[in-house]
C-alpha cells in the first residue's frame, strides 16, 4: 500500500506540478494571474490528438515512435502561439486592472472551450482520449505500473529540468528572472516587458499543453472541452501548496497534491467519485487555514 | 440634472424630476420602463414565452447582486451560482423535512444565503484577487460533491423534486400562471433593485466603492474593511438566494445540483458565468446595467436565436463571450451605461452651472 | 508622556535592512520632520508606524499604548493618521464622498455627534482646503495639487491627534507648495501634532522645529534645522564625502 502511494503519488504529482508550472511562471514574472492557462492544458491535448492522427498518415509505420515526439512539439509550439497571441490582444491591454484580467481570462477559457466544441465536434468535446505514450507494464517497488504513466512522469521531470536550465543559463531566461525580482530595475536596464511577457506566456502555454498531453494519456476517461476548470483547480492547488512564482514550489506543491490525492483515494475508495473534485476541496481547505498559502509570504503592502 | 451615476449619493440633492427633455434621471426612466414591462403580457405575446422573461427577471436579480459585490466593492466572484443553489436547496430542504409553506421557506432561504456568505466570506474575503476568484469558482463545484455524498438528504443527482409552486394550477389556469409568474418576478426584481440601489447610494455604499478603488486607502481612513466586505457579500448572498429560491418555486419545480454545476449545459458553471456576461454587457457598477444586460442576453439568446434566426448555440456563446472580452478590454462601461452617459452629454453647458449651484445649496441645507 | 514613541524599530526584507533600530519620540504639539536621501527608509518607517508593515522587532507606542503591529484602520481610529506619498483618492467617488468615507469609520462616527450631519462636516473640511467647487466632481478629474489637498482634508476629517504626512509637497508647484506650507502651519496652530517626511528641504525646514535625519535605515542625526544644516555627517550623506 505504501509503495502504491509513493509510486502513484509521485507520478500524478509530477504531472500536477507541470500543469501548474506555466501558471506560476507567468504570475511570478508579470504578476498577472492568467486564468486562461486552464484551457491551454486542454488545447494541448486536443492538438496532440489532431497532430498524431495527421502525422500517422505522413510518417511511415517504421518510424512510429517519432509521431508522439513531433506531435508533442507541434502542440507545444502551436499552443504557445495561441496563448501568447490571445494574451497580447486582450490581457496586455488591461494589465493594471486585476478584476478585468480575471474576467477576461476566464472568458478566454470559455472562448477556446467553444472553439474546441465547434471544431472538434460534440463527441470529441465530451471525451477525447489519448493513448499512452508507450504500451506495456513495468514493475517498480513491487507494484505494477503502466510504462506510459512512468514515461509521462519522466517527461514532466525533464521539462522542469530544461526550464530551470533555460532560466539560469540563457539570456532570455535571466531576463525573465530579472523581471520577476524587480520590474523597474529590469525596465531601466532595457528589458522589453511587452516582448518578454508574450514570450513567457508562450512558454507557459506550451508547458500547459505538454502537461495536458501527459495528463490525458494517463487517464481513461479522456479530456473534455470544459476541463479547463480542473486545470485551473489543479494549478491553483499546487501553487497554494508550493508557493506562487517558484519553480521548485510547483514541484513541491504538485507532489504534495499527488500524494494526498492518491492516499485519499486508497483510503476512502468511495471518494473515487470525487476524484476530480479533490483539487477543489483541497483549495478550499488550505485557503481557509492559511489564506496566503502554505509558503506565501504575508504580503503586507501592495 | 446631470446623471453622473457614481455621483448620485445624496438623496437630499435629488428632490425634483427633470425639466429638460434629455434630462431624465434614472428614476423616471426606470419608471417608464417599468410601465412598459407591465404592459408586456397584454401585448400579444404567447403566454408560454413569458417564461423567458420571468427567468430573465430572476437572473437579473442574481446579476444585480453580483454587480454589487464585484462592480461596487471590487470582490471578484466567479461562483455566484453558489447562492442561486443555496437559495433553491435551503427552501427545498425546509419543505422536504417540515412541509412549511413557501412564504416561510423562501424568507428562511434568504437567511441561509446570508449565512453561507458569512461562513464562506470570513476566511475567503481576505484573500488576494486571483485566489478569491478561484475559491469562489471552486465552491459550487465542491458543493456538488457534497450533495452527492449525502444523497439521502439532498437527493443526489435528482435533487429534491416536486416543490410547491407559488401559483398552483387550480385556482390559476396554465396561461394565467405564466402571467402571474411574470408579474411576481418583475415586482421582486424592481424591489430588489431599489433596495440594492438604496444601499449602493448610501454611506455604506460609498464605503464599498472606497474598497473597490483603494482598499489600503480605505483602511487609512479607519474603515474596518473586513466588516464591509462581509456586508457586501452578505447582501449579495441574500439577493442571490432570493433569485434561486424563486426560480425553484416558480419555474424549476425542483432543486437539483444543476443550479451549481450543470454537466449538460454549454458551460457547466453556467449560472456563475451568466451574471458576469450580462453585467458586463449592460455596464458593470450600475444597477440598471445588469438588468438591461440580462434582457439583451435572454432576448437574443432564447428568443431571437432560437426562433427567428437559427444559430448554433455554441457559436452564440462564443460570440457573447467574445463581446464580453472586447468590452472588458476596450469599453469597460458596457452598453447601457454608455448610452446613459451619452444622454448626460446632451446637456446644455449653461444649465450645468445653474444646476451645480442648486446642488451646492441643497447639500448645505441638508 | 510623549505622544508617539518609536523604540528600536527594525525591518528587514530578505537580506536588506530597511529600517535599523530607529528610536525617536514626538511630544504633543510638536511639528517634526524626517529627512534623508532616497532609500533611507523613511517611507518604510511610516509604514511600520501606521500598521502597513509589521516590524521584525521594536515597539511603537501612542500615548503609552502599544500599537505595534495593529492593523492600519485600528491605528487610524486611535488618532494616528497618515497621508500617502503617491496620492490615492477614491477615483470613482466625488470629492466630498472621499471625505465621507473617513467619516464612516469608527472614529468618524463617534466624533461627529455634535455636528448635524456628516455631509456638513465634509463640506467644512473641503472649505478648509479650498476644494468646495470641486465638491461633486469625481475625484479622478482633480489635478494633482487638488488631490494633495483632498488627501489632507481626508486625514483631517478624522480629527487626528497625530498626523504623519508622507511627502506632502511632492509634485507641487511653488504656489501650491506655499499654500500647503500655510495649511500645515494652520494645522499646527490648531494643536495637531505633525510628523513630515519630505525631500523639499526649503519647504520643510521653515515649518519644523526638530529634524531627524535617516540614512540606510538608521537615524544618524536629530536636532533643530540649523543644527542639522551644520552637521557634517548629514552634509556628507547628501552630497558625498566633504571636500
Amino acid at each position: 500500500m505504501l509503495e502504491y502511494i509513493i509510486i502513484f503519488g509521485t507520478i500524478s504529482g509530477l504531472i500536477y506540478a507541470l500543469i501548474a508550472l506555466g501558471f506560476t511562471l507567468v504570475y511570478g514574472i508579470s504578476g498577472m494571474a492568467n486564468l486562461t492557462h486552464g484551457v491551454f492544458f486542454v488545447i494541448g491535448a486536443y492538438l496532440y490528438g489532431v497532430f498524431s492522427s495527421y502525422l500517422s498518415q505522413l510518417i511511415s509505420p517504421t518510424f512510429f515512435y517519432l509521431i508522439p515526439v513531433f506531435a508533442m512539439i507541434s502542440s507545444f509550439v502551436l499552443t504557445g502561439i495561441i496563448g501568447s497571441v490571445f494574451y497580447r490582444v486582450t490581457l496586455h491591454q488591461i494589465l493594471g486592472d486585476e478584476v478585468g484580467i480575471l474576467i477576461a481570462s476566464i472568458c478566454g477559457c470559455i472562448i477556446f472551450q467553444q472553439l474546441i466544441y465547434i471544431i472538434m465536434g460534440t463527441t470529441a468535446a465530451f471525451s477525447f482520449r489519448i493513448e499512452l505514450l508507450v504500451p506495456g507494464k513495468i514493475t517498480l517497488m513491487n507494484t505494477d505500473v503502466l510504462a506510459g504513466q512512468s514515461l509521462a512522469a519522466l517527461i514532466s521531470l525533464l521539462a522542469f529540468i530544461v526550464l530551470s536550465v533555460f532560466i539560469s543559463k540563457t539570456k532570455t531566461g535571466r531576463a525573465m528572472k530579472a523581471l520577476s525580482q524587480d520590474l523597474e530595475a529590469a525596465m531601466l536596464v532595457g528589458i522589453s516587458t511587452e516582448k518578454l511577457y508574450m514570450f513567457t506566456t508562450a512558454i507557459s502555454a506550451g508547458l500547459a499543453s505538454l502537461a495536458g498531453i501527459l495528463y490525458t494519456s494517463t487517464i481513461t476517461e479522456g479530456v473534455t472541452s470544459y476541463m479547463w476548470m480542473l486545470g485551473l483547480a489543479i494549478s491553483f492547488t499546487v501553487v497554494i501548496l508550493g508557493g506562487l512564482g517558484s519553480i521548485k514550489g510547483s514541484l513541491v506543491g504538485g507532489l504534495i497534491l499527488g500524494f494526498t490525492g492518491t492516499a485519499a483515494i486508497k483510503i476512502l475508495p468511495e471518494a473515487g467519485v470525487l476524484q476530480q473534485s479533490i483539487p477543489f476541496i483541497v483549495i478550499i481547505l488550505v485557503l481557509i487555514i492559511r489564506p496566503k498559502g502554505l509558503f506565501g509570504k504575508r504580503v503586507e503592502m501592495e | 440634472m446631470p446623471i453622473n451615476t457614481f455621483a448620485k449619493y445624496f438623496r437630499k440633492v435629488y428632490t425634483n424630476f427633470a425639466t429638460h427633455i434629455y434630462d431624465v434621471p434614472p428614476r423616471m426612466l426606470a419608471f417608464l420602463i417599468l410601465i412598459i414591462f407591465t404592459i408586456v403580457p397584454y401585448a400579444g405575446i404567447e403566454p408560454r414565452r413569458l417564461d423567458i422573461l420571468t427567468s430573465a427577471n430572476l437572473m437579473a436579480i442574481l446579476a444585480v447582486s453580483w454587480d454589487l459585490l464585484v462592480g461596487r466593492t471590487g470582490l471578484i466572484s466567479l461562483g455566484h451560482a453558489l447562492f442561486y443553489g443555496v437559495g433553491a436547496y435551503s427552501s427545498a430542504i425546509l419543505f422536504k423535512y417540515f412541509q412549511w409553506p413557501i412564504w416561510v421557506t423562501i424568507p428562511l432561504s434568504l437567511i441561509a444565503g446570508v449565512g453561507m456568505a458569512l461562513i464562506i466570506g470570513t476566511p475567503c474575503l481576505r484573500m488576494k484577487g486571483p485566489y478569491l476568484a478561484l475559491v469562489t469558482m471552486a465552491f459550487p463545484i465542491a458543493i456538488v460533491g457534497f450533495l452527492y455524498y449525502f444523497r439521502d438528504i439532498f437527493g443526489g443527482e435528482v435533487g429534491i423534486q416536486r416543490l410547491p409552486r407559488v401559483f398552483t394550477i387550480p385556482p390559476f389556469s396554465l396561461n394565467e400562471r405564466y402571467v402571474a409568474n411574470y408579474y411576481l418576478s418583475l415586482v421582486l426584481l424592481a424591489l430588489s433593485s431599489i433596495i440594492i440601489y438604496k444601499i449602493a447610494t448610501s454611506k455604506t455604499g460609498i464605503v464599498f466603492v472606497s474598497i473597490l478603488d483603494d482598499e489600503l486607502g480605505s483602511k487609512a481612513c479607519g474603515i474596518n474593511v473586513t466588516k464591509y466586505k462581509l456586508m457586501s457579500f452578505a447582501i449579495s448572498g441574500l439577493f442571490g438566494s432570493l433569485a434561486g429560491s424563486l426560480y425553484a418555486h416558480m419555474l424549476g419545480g425542483s432543486a437539483t445540483p444543476r443550479y451549481f454545476y450543470d454537466n449538460t449545459a454549454l458551460i457547466p458553471i453556467e449560472n456563475s458565468i451568466v451574471p458576469i456576461i450580462v453585467t458586463i454587457l449592460g455596464g458593470i457598477g450600475t444597477i440598471y446595467g445588469p438588468i438591461i444586460g440580462t434582457y439583451i442576453y435572454f432576448l437574443l439568446n432564447r428568443y431571437v436565436f432560437e426562433n427567428l434566426i437559427q444559430i448554433d448555440p455554441h457559436i452564440q456563446l462564443l460570440v457573447f463571450i467574445s463581446i464580453v472580452v472586447l468590452l472588458v478590454v476596450k469599453w469597460p462601461r458596457g452598453i447601457a451605461r454608455t448610452i446613459v452617459e451619452k444622454l448626460e452629454d446632451l446637456e446644455e453647458p449653461r444649465e450645468i452651472e445653474e444646476i451645480e449651484k442648486e446642488k451646492t445649496k441643497k447639500v448645505e441645507k441638508g | 508622556m510623549p505622544l508617539l514613541e518609536v523604540e528600536n524599530l527594525t525591518k528587514r526584507f530578505g537580506g536588506l535592512i530597511a529600517v535599523s533600530n530607529v528610536c525617536f519620540h514626538v511630544n504633543e504639539g510638536e511639528i517634526i520632520g524626517i529627512i534623508g536621501p532616497n532609500g533611507a527608509g523613511k517611507t518604510t518607517l511610516f509604514n511600520l508606524i501606521t500598521g502597513y508593515l509589521k516590524p521584525d522587532s521594536g515597539k511603537v507606542k501612542l500615548r503609552g499604548e502599544d500599537i505595534t503591529g495593529l492593523p492600519p484602520n485600528k491605528i487610524a481610529n486611535k488618532g494616528l493618521v497618515r497621508t500617502f506619498q503617491i496620492v490615492r483618492p477614491f477615483r470613482h467617488l466625488p470629492t466630498i464622498a472621499n471625505i465621507l468615507v473617513a467619516l464612516q469609520s469608527y472614529r468618524g462616527k463617534k466624533r461627529i455627534e455634535w455636528i448635524k450631519t456628516p455631509e456638513r462636516k465634509a463640506m467644512e473640511m473641503l472649505e478648509d482646503v479650498g476644494l468646495t467647487e470641486m465638491m461633486l466632481e469625481p475625484a479622478e478629474n482633480l489635478s494633482h495639487g487638488d488631490l494633495k489637498r483632498l488627501e489632507m482634508a481626508r486625514a483631517m476629517a478624522l480629527e487626528p491627534d497625530l498626523i504623519l504626512l508622507d511627502e506632502p509637497f511632492g509634485g507641487l508647484s511653488l504656489v501650491e507648495t506655499d499654500y500647503m506650507v500655510k495649511s500645515i502651519q494652520r494645522m499646527h496652530l490648531d494643536g495637531h501634532t505633525i510628523v513630515i517626511v519630505e525631500h523639499k528641504l526649503y519647504a520643510l525646514m521653515r515649518l519644523v522645529k526638530k529634524v531627524i535625519v535617516m540614512h540606510m535605515g538608521e537615524k544618524i542625526a536629530e536636532g533643530t534645522p540649523e543644527e542639522i544644516a551644520r552637521n557634517d555627517k548629514v552634509v556628507e550623506v547628501y552630497l558625498g564625502k566633504a571636500i
